[in-house]
């Protein structure tokens, strides 16, 4: 049977409500570019000493493609673009073989491939409205050894749901071979749920459906630590400083060498986070909004503070310690 | 921030309901002191056969005059071309013509007429005219001269008129012995082909035309202008029978007269005129078979009488205005769909327009169309990933291929008989071929099942806004009540603070409910 109103009974949070009473008030228009524009995120992060992963060059024009072959020095490295929705257009390449490269998944790549692949980029095919974008080349993350056990074929990364500052919600997103190595559950990632005053990973979610096990390797999803999971907490808390925006998604990674490095913001989270923590968003914006104003201008020590505090109000948590 | 949306919705409502009520209580003729009224619903249905060659059908339309308003005029044409000719002193006119017309159509003419009964008193101190074609100015001459059928100048008829009239002079008593004349000596038999004015006086029998003529005939031959006029006598149902009946000019009005149905000097409130003077209703070349129709129905909505209604613009912008009045229409239905069901679509007015191009070629063949053109896109689509062509030409190159596709269509459809694929007009085509670049840039973004999911989700949405619009009671209403939009405006203004949950995602967080044992929340 399928309950006709989740949203009283799991506090769920429905794209309806989500974008007309979250994403709509709390983030100002004017940021959104800054958000959406991948090249404009790290520059910004960069300049306030927020760690993401290292910018090798941008290629901006279909003429400056030829600074293109420059990558004939690099072994491994990744291809963004700049405005590629939903891990939309990422080129990874692992491994340099002769003249050709190595993707995640094993296929080999030569220069043309890449070429064309850059060029699709700078002609909006990734892009949100397909409008002309920019390309990238940035430090390929190495993912953790935590994850060595679930990681298919890529780096998983780890979304926080920041609210008015305050950490909200926070899963882990594990690549699959469906994903071709992606981390975007719309591409077939596995999200799993993570208590989020531990940092260990609950259940999983798979398109929509709830899984126990990892689909390509069947290791069991639960029971993962994530590595360096207060100072993440931290940094996402203090990224709010730099970017007001009341409603959004930082997407972390976890590098082998760096620590946690943020990848993307997200001025619109998905909702399958809430599949992955088998809980609704609804209770925890509700918990925090019941500071009252002013949240937002609260430090970053604070505002974890009453993350922690909104856990423990929360349902799923007060059952846990009644256990 | 609700309350303010709320309110300002109520507002657009209430401004909607007052302009409403104001033109259905102060609008329109109907508030006038006229009781006997009758408002009808009539629709001309012509089942046309071709016969492979070049066709025209001509059908005289109805015109306002004293007593009858004619409004809500509906063309449904078959796709064969049609105009309207209008000119002030001859008959208002549709015209159909095909340049090769092979096997059925059906033409449909559908209005709504609001017709007064009128008496008259035609004055005592007139007299008959002893020189009419100096009297009457040049423009009434054709209603004095003898006609093809109206011989008035035959001695036969001029003998009859001496042995009717006498020596008398004075109009009125001059009118009313040739109407008991006709009335007395013609018996009424109803028959195939009307007879004309000396074959009706000779055998005295005759129906509503011969009767007309002969009435008519001895009017002109006395000096009277006169002329048949023409229409449909109203009642429920369906018939094929039309009716004449004869106007005189007596002190500067036209005076109505019906001898067959004994209505002398006024004219019923279900006497709906079509055509004035001695004319056919329907006229045709190059058809094998013709049949026609009047259904007859009650209208119940008057006519609104306002200059800056859309009853006012001419009759081809009212069909524009009408086309565009749905589109609000059809985004309400959309907005619905996509938040409150949550089928994916193709923006906003993608589905719109595919209900719009579904209308003017079937459904069944708007989704056959589109199916092929989106399976043509999508087989090529992977044909052109191995070349890795940009972008923007390799678009270019899968419209191509879409438009041979169509052609391709056509020539076979062609070749194998299939005559109504010729039929479809470049609008709806171009609106699904556009649907194409649509797909491929959602294959591009979010793969090709979301692509195929995002085609059925506005194939489906197209398909409801396309059996909203094809309501007539919502086009009729929205054009005689363009407020309606506001109402439209406040409910999508709701709509769009609806924050519950879409019904697709009672689908997508379905797993949910399997933790219903394990938390009790």
């Amino acid at each position: 049977m399928i309950c006709l109103n989740p949203k009283k009974k799991f506090g769920l949070l429905g794209m309806n409500h989500r974008n007309g009473w979250y994403t709509l008030i709390r983030n100002p228009r004017r940021l959104y570019p800054l958000v959406d524009d991948k090249l404009k995120t790290k520059e910004c992060l960069e300049s306030h000493q927020l760690p993401s992963p290292e910018l090798y060059f941008s290629i901006n024009h279909n003429f400056e493609l030829k600074f293109l072959r420059e990558i004939k020095f690099l072994k491994e490295f990744v291809i963004k673009p700049a405005r590629g929705a939903e891990g939309r257009g990422i080129l990874v390449l692992v491994d340099k073989v002769g003249t050709q490269w190595k993707k995640a998944s094993g296929e080999l790549l030569s220069m043309d491939d890449i070429e064309y692949h850059v060029s699709n980029i700078l002609a909006g095919l990734y892009s949100l409205g397909g409008l002309d974008d920019q390309a990238f080349i940035e430090y390929r993350v190495r993912s953790h050894v935590a994850f060595r056990a679930v990681a298919f074929q890529g780096v998983p990364d780890i979304r926080v749901i920041l609210y008015r500052g305050v950490p909200l919600m926070c899963m882990l997103r594990l690549p699959t071979k469906e994903s071709d190595g992606k981390a975007n559950l719309h591409q077939g990632a596995v999200g799993a749920g993570l208590n989020m005053l531990e940092g260990i990973t609950m259940g999983g979610v798979h398109h929509s459906l709830l899984i126990d096990r990892h689909p390509d390797t069947q290791v069991p999803i639960a029971g993962l630590k994530v590595p360096f999971w207060e100072s993440m907490l931290e940094t996402a808390a203090k990224t709010y400083e730099v970017f007001k925006m009341g409603y959004i998604g930082i997407d972390f990674v976890i590098d082998q060498i760096l620590g946690p490095l943020i990848l993307e913001l997200n001025a619109r989270p998905g909702l399958s986070i809430q599949l992955a923590n088998r809980e609704g968003l609804l209770p925890r914006l509700r918990a925090v909004d019941a500071y009252g104003a002013g949240v937002e201008e609260l430090s970053w020590e604070r505002r974890l503070e009453i993350s922690r505090e909104m856990l423990h109000k929360t349902s799923s948590f007060k059952k846990e310690t009644k256990a | 921030m609700n309350r303010k949306v709320y309110l300002f919705a109520l507002l657009l409502i209430l401004a909607a309901a007052a302009s409403i009520s104001a033109k259905v209580v102060h609008g329109g003729h109907t508030v006038s002191s006229e009781y006997s009224r009758h408002l009808w619903r009539i629709n001309m249905t012509m089942n046309i056969t071709g016969k492979g060659s070049r066709a025209k059908v001509r059908l005289t339309l109805p015109r306002d005059n004293a007593r009858q308003t004619i409004y809500n005029e509906h063309f449904e044409n078959d796709e064969m071309v049609f105009y309207v000719r209008e000119r002030p002193d001859t008959n208002r006119i549709g015209f159909w013509r095909s340049e090769l017309l092979d096997g059925r159509k059906t033409l449909q003419y559908t209005f709504s007429a609001q017709l007064k009964s009128l008496m008259y008193d035609i004055p005592k101190d007139a007299h008959l005219s002893v020189e009419p074609f100096k009297t009457y100015p040049v423009d009434f001459h054709r209603w004095l001269e003898p006609s093809e059928f109206i011989q008035s100048k035959d001695v036969i008829i001029r003998r009859h008129l001496k042995k009717a009239i006498g020596r008398e002079k004075n109009t009125a008593a001059v009118i009313r012995k040739l109407f008991d004349f006709v009335r007395g000596q013609v018996r009424y038999r109803s028959e195939k082909g009307s007879k004309d004015a000396k074959e009706t006086l000779k055998k005295l029998t005759a129906d509503c035309g011969g009767q007309a003529r002969l009435f008519c005939a001895l009017s002109r031959a006395a000096g009277i202008p006169s002329r048949l006029a023409g229409g449909i006598i109203l009642t429920g149902g369906t018939k094929n029978t039309t009716h004449v009946w004869v106007e005189n000019y007596v002190a500067g009005k036209w005076i109505p007269f019906d001898v067959v149905n004994d209505h002398y000097a006024s004219i019923p409130n279900h006497y709906l005129e079509l055509y004035r003077g001695d004319y056919y209703l329907f006229k045709y070349v190059g058809l094998s078979k013709f049949e026609y129709f009047f259904f007859i129905d009650v209208e119940n909505m008057p006519p609104v009488d306002n200059r800056w209604s859309l009853y006012a613009l001419p009759i081809h912008f009212q069909a524009f205005a009408k086309v565009l009045l749905l589109i609000p229409m059809g985004a309400l239905v959309v907005a619905f769909c996509r938040s409150v069901i949550g089928i994916p679509t193709y923006g906003t007015f993608g589905p719109i327009l595919l209900a719009l191009a579904f209308q003017e070629i079937s459904l069944q063949m708007g989704i056959f169309f589109l199916s092929v053109v989106v399976l043509t896109g999508w087989v090529l689509r992977k044909i052109l990933d191995h070349l890795k062509i940009l972008v923007i030409p390799r678009m270019a190159i899968i419209l191509t291929m879409v438009v041979i596709a169509v052609l391709a269509m056509m020539v076979v459809g062609s070749y194998f008989g299939a005559k109504n694929i010729f039929y479809i007009s470049l609008f709806p085509m171009i609106i699904i071929t556009w649907i194409i670049e649509r797909f491929s840039v959602t294959q591009s973004e979010d793969g090709t099942l979301a692509a195929f999911q995002t085609s059925l989700g506005t194939i489906a949405v197209a398909a409801a806004v396309y059996y909203v619009i094809r309501m007539h009671a919502v086009r009729i209403y929205l054009f005689a009540f363009p407020e309606i939009l506001l109402i439209i405006m406040a409910l999508l203004l709701v709509l769009g603070r609806y924050t519950g949950i879409r019904v697709m995602e009672l689908w997508r967080f379905r797993e949910l409910n399997r933790l219903k044992g394990k938390t009790s929340l």
